[in-house]
């Protein structure tokens, strides 16, 4: 496990951030004894982590005892639960069980960080210590009583993951399968991946909040292998959300089973594009990780406080159309990317990064909010307990603008259409950034001519802002399973656009002269 | 730590067999990992960290799962592994699941792999500012720097697994990491950056900590004024750096559950001619230091010298116990260890003397690789080759094909095998290859 990280090190580049689609693989599960459900009295997350309000104000007393501008504990205990069908059988499970409290003491923009899974006082109070030792001051005052604040109801479930067993979720998957398989004689295997958990969260803050939230997520993934003549090709498609076990409906089953054939099936026809420069059209929904790269990455404030971003000296200024607005906000209900507060205890919110073409607000967390003088936009997040927050984004999206998709399919000559991806980087300080399209069409003489297929596509941020000459009214977000990683870390988001006209990017094809 | 592990490992064994599992397999790991960073003149994170974790795989009734915790309380454990016997006991039986078979353990190397290197556990505070402090000299003083931040990232890695079946193995190693980052004004608003960093399980064969953030100072220098690269089919020089990551995308298909699912294109090519003679991968468990020396891989097989491809033929897929059975291949190993790419005899500076023209890339940005087809498409960073020499930087550019092709045109290797990846790859040259820019 350390060497991965080192390698990550080694290997990526500096200031670089990404977005990927699941690995088909990495599920990481849960199921465990105790069932989530049990635990219901007057403080029942208290009572989980097995601590009081006395013992949780004596670690705190610890953890400041050398000074702190701010200080959190982060107690976090996470389950998950995957299973695998291949070859028509669910012959294998994964269960996972995390559970730790991470300890933060920030004077100015150090920061100071352990965490331990041993959740007694002496182990807590040595982390404490370990933590505090970056400090060099005198005591602060702590709190000694912690005000807990009313729970968030984004993602309020009936029926935790824990008590959904494993023969529910058989016959599901099997279904998806099936029909899979029926849908096409050129089909030959089918997968499926179900991956669900359930995450307690409770944040005592420096100044007194104790901050508690129940994060349910689940994903189903469908891959499909099929072959024609001599030819292999291989698609898939998924669905997630902060969701219950209902919320797998059949209908929506069956809407991304369809949406795994075509885009297999498709690939038997799809070609490379001619490289070059060319316009691009970006399709309604996922296509929102032209804003995760181009522009949300290089918002994030601790870039920016540090200087390192493209945008760091950008605000206030025009940098698209007036028909362009772009926003990251997590109270969305149920979405991949929805939090009721973020991972420093702040309510999570929504932040308009851009404006009507302006150029508005970074995304906060306590460091750079208090740099800038202003208040946290609720955009610290972290992996887990054994993390320290940073800003992240929530569901990064553009709202609709005053054009039609058919207007601006109509506009192109000779470009193409992007609809599906893989993942995306961004490179914060140059602005450039990249998304891997897996699926596409070209278009000619304003109409769509024929499909196309695995091309990287390239562009510089602050450029492509400028050069979105279109904006639809048919905004939506993404319902994928999109994951961002950042400085080791992953967390969830989601994303989403309206079909979108940019007048110029790099298209990786094939033919170049 | 060791014997109290073992002790733990065999208990979860134990219950295991007592909830009902017919085979099960437990290991228990910790760890403590130690990060400094330090930016701009001052410590700017310090994290201190030690953890631990028990994972079983569990066989019952022709079912197979995995769990995992972090949470070793004696009542909870036994909770947690009925738990996971009852999910087992809810899957469907599978022919091809059952525990490795102990002939695969024989024959464990006894070679001592030197991966501990004790002063880890042993450096100080002082001693992680003062790495912080020389690195951070180098680039703080140069008249357009915007931000250098020094990481340095160390600690300790130690686990013991046992099965019911009469595997007994114990792994130990120890890292540190450190290097620099650095971000430099550039025209406009852009900014130049890069990084660069050292790492091995022992501290005396690094290089120093002043001369990595010089290395890291020199490749951002080198990106300032970067423009955007043309459209062409050229020769592609790509870095030894860069070389590790696309001999891991060449890989990423080159195994028995990929084969077996029919979404790789390796499917077939065991004994064929399948790349360009100049390419051959070895892979190695047994190095001495090796960033991924082992004795036995995650499922208890004995480690053992493996060649992947030999000459552009192919030799091994790395094929595990599960999907082995299921697609009637020999089992090897499931998982890669140390991968060494076969060298030329010509140095970075030599290639680019015969290549003339064409496209140094040293990073890549982004893209991505379809296993079925072997299809790609890169995002890149480099440089021209201009007059057989390293012109001008470029960037935002493609490089799009189909890696079994590509390594067909594999023309060149060099002799300048970059250490600090698992992946041991030197320089490569291809040629025809399609950019895409402006």
């Amino acid at each position: 496990m350390a060497i991965k990280r080192r390698e990550f090190l080694g290997t990526v580049a500096a200031g670089s951030a990404i977005v990927t689609m699941p690995g088909f693989l990495s599920g990481c599960g849960i199921q465990s004894a105790t069932a989530i459900s049990a635990a219901m009295p007057a403080n029942p997350f208290m009572d989980w982590f097995g601590v009081d309000q006395a013992t949780v104000a004596r670690v705190m007393s610890e953890l400041t005892s050398r000074g702190a501008d701010t200080a959190d504990l982060y107690f976090q205990h996470s389950r998950s639960n995957s299973l695998t069908l291949e070859d028509g059988i669910v012959s294998s499970a994964n269960s996972g069980i995390a559970q730790g409290v991470g300890l933060r003491v920030v004077i100015g923009e150090q920061t100071g960080y352990a965490f331990t899974e041993d959740l007694t006082l002496p182990s807590m109070l040595a982390a404490a210590r370990t933590a505090s030792a970056i400090a060099s001051g005198s005591q602060v005052v702590a709190p000694q009583q912690f005000n807990p604040l009313a729970a968030g109801n984004l993602y309020t479930t009936t029926v935790p993951w824990a008590d959904v067993g494993v023969e529910q979720k058989l016959p599901v998957m099997k279904t998806i399968e099936q029909q899979a398989k029926s849908k096409d004689p050129a089909i030959e295997k089918v997968a499926v991946y179900w991956s669900d958990g359930d995450e307690r969260v409770m944040i005592a803050t420096l100044d007194g909040k104790l901050v508690t939230d129940h994060r349910p997520m689940a994903r189903v993934t469908v891959v499909v292998t099929a072959k024609k003549g001599g030819e292999t090709q291989t698609g898939y498609s998924n669905i997630a959300a902060r969701e219950e076990f209902s919320w797998f409906s059949e209908d929506r089953l069956s809407a991304m089973v369809d949406e795994a054939v075509d885009r297999t099936l498709i690939q038997f026809e799809a070609r490379r594009p001619p490289a070059g420069e060319m316009p691009v059209i970006l399709a309604a929904g996922a296509s929102g990780i032209l804003l995760h790269e181009a522009i949300g990455h290089g918002m994030e404030a601790d870039f920016n406080r540090k200087g390192t971003s493209i945008y760091s000296d950008m605000i206030g200024k025009k940098v698209a159309e007036n028909f362009v607005t772009v926003v990251d906000q997590a109270d969305i209900p149920r979405e991949r990317g929805a939090l009721n507060y973020d991972d420093e205890g702040n309510k999570a919110g929504r932040t308009v990064m851009v404006e009507q073409g302006i150029l508005k607000s970074y995304l906060h967390d306590q460091i750079s909010a208090k740099q800038y003088g202003l208040k946290a936009t609720g955009s610290g997040r972290r992996e887990s307990y054994q993390y320290a927050p940073m800003p992240r984004m929530s569901c990064t999206f553009m709202e609709d603008g005053p054009h039609t998709k058919d207007e601006i399919i109509a506009s192109v000559d000779r470009g193409i259409i992007c609809e599906t991806y893989t993942n995306g980087q961004v490179q914060i300080g140059a602005g450039d950034y990249t998304f891997y399209v897996k699926n596409g069409w070209l278009v000619e003489n304003g109409k769509v001519t024929a499909p196309i297929k695995d091309v990287n596509i390239i562009g510089n941020g602050p450029e492509s802002l400028k050069r979105i000459t279109m904006v639809a009214n048919d905004a939506r977000l993404d319902t994928g399973g999109w994951t961002c990683g950042k400085n080791g870390q992953s967390v969830p988001v989601s994303q989403g656009i309206p079909t979108v006209l940019v007048s110029n990017m790099t298209v990786g094809g094939e033919n170049a002269g | 730590m060791r014997v109290d592990a073992l002790k733990q490992a065999e208990h979860a064994v134990e219950i295991a067999k007592a909830a009902g599992a017919d085979e099960i397999v437990a290991t228990i790991s910790q760890s403590r990992d130690v990060t400094f960073e330090y930016r701009d003149g001052a410590l700017e994170k310090v994290k201190d960290t030690t953890s631990q974790g028990l994972a079983i795989q569990v066989y019952a009734a022709g079912r197979y799962s995995s769990h995992q915790t972090t949470d070793l309380t004696p009542e909870r454990l036994k909770g947690f592994v009925a738990e996971a016997v009852a999910i087992t006991n809810a899957l469907e039986p599978d022919e091809f699941r059952e525990i490795t078979p102990p002939e695969l353990f024989k024959g464990r190397s006894e070679l001592d792999l030197d991966l501990v290197d004790p002063a880890v556990a042993d450096i100080s505070r002082e001693q992680r500012l003062a790495w912080c402090e020389a690195i951070d000299t180098i680039a703080s003083n140069h008249d357009k720097v915007i931000s250098t931040t020094a990481g340095v990232y160390d600690g300790t890695y130690g686990s013991t697994t046992v099965s019911s079946n009469g595997f007994s193995g114990s792994r130990e190693s120890t890292y540190c990491w450190y290097g620099s980052e650095i971000t430099l004004r550039d025209q406009g608003e852009r900014r130049a950056e890069d990084s660069f960093y050292v790492g091995s399980p022992h501290i005396g064969t690094l290089p120093t900590a002043s001369s990595v953030a010089d290395t890291a100072l020199q490749r951002v220098l080198s990106r300032l004024n970067s423009e955007k690269g043309p459209t062409v089919k050229a020769t592609m020089l790509v870095d030894s750096r860069a070389a590790a990551s696309l001999i891991g995308r060449l890989l990423g298909p080159a195994n028995a559950r990929r084969v077996q699912q029919g979404q790789s294109y390796w499917a077939g090519l065991v004994g064929e001619k399948a790349f360009s003679d100049k390419l051959t991968i070895i892979d190695d468990p047994l190095i001495k230091r090796g960033l991924a020396s082992r004795h036995f891989d995650d499922e208890g097989i004995a480690a053992k010298v493996m060649p992947v491809v030999e000459n552009g033929v192919v030799r091994n897929l790395y094929v595990d116990a599960y999907y082995g059975r299921k697609a009637g291949l020999a089992v090897t190993t499931g998982s890669p260890s140390n991968r060494l790419v076969g060298t030329g005899d010509r140095s970075l500076d030599e290639l680019l003397a015969a290549i003339g023209t064409g496209v140094y890339v040293t990073s890549w940005l982004g893209g991505n690789a379809d296993n079925t087809t072997g299809d790609f498409s890169l995002g890149l960073r480099g440089h021209m080759i201009e007059n057989g020499k390293v012109g001008r930087p470029v960037g935002e550019m493609n490089v799009t094909g189909n890696l079994r092709d590509l390594f067909g045109r594999l023309e060149m290797t060099g002799n300048d095998v970059y250490p600090y990846s698992a992946t041991l790859s030197p320089s490569l040259v291809f040629s025809d290859v399609d950019f895409s820019g402006a």
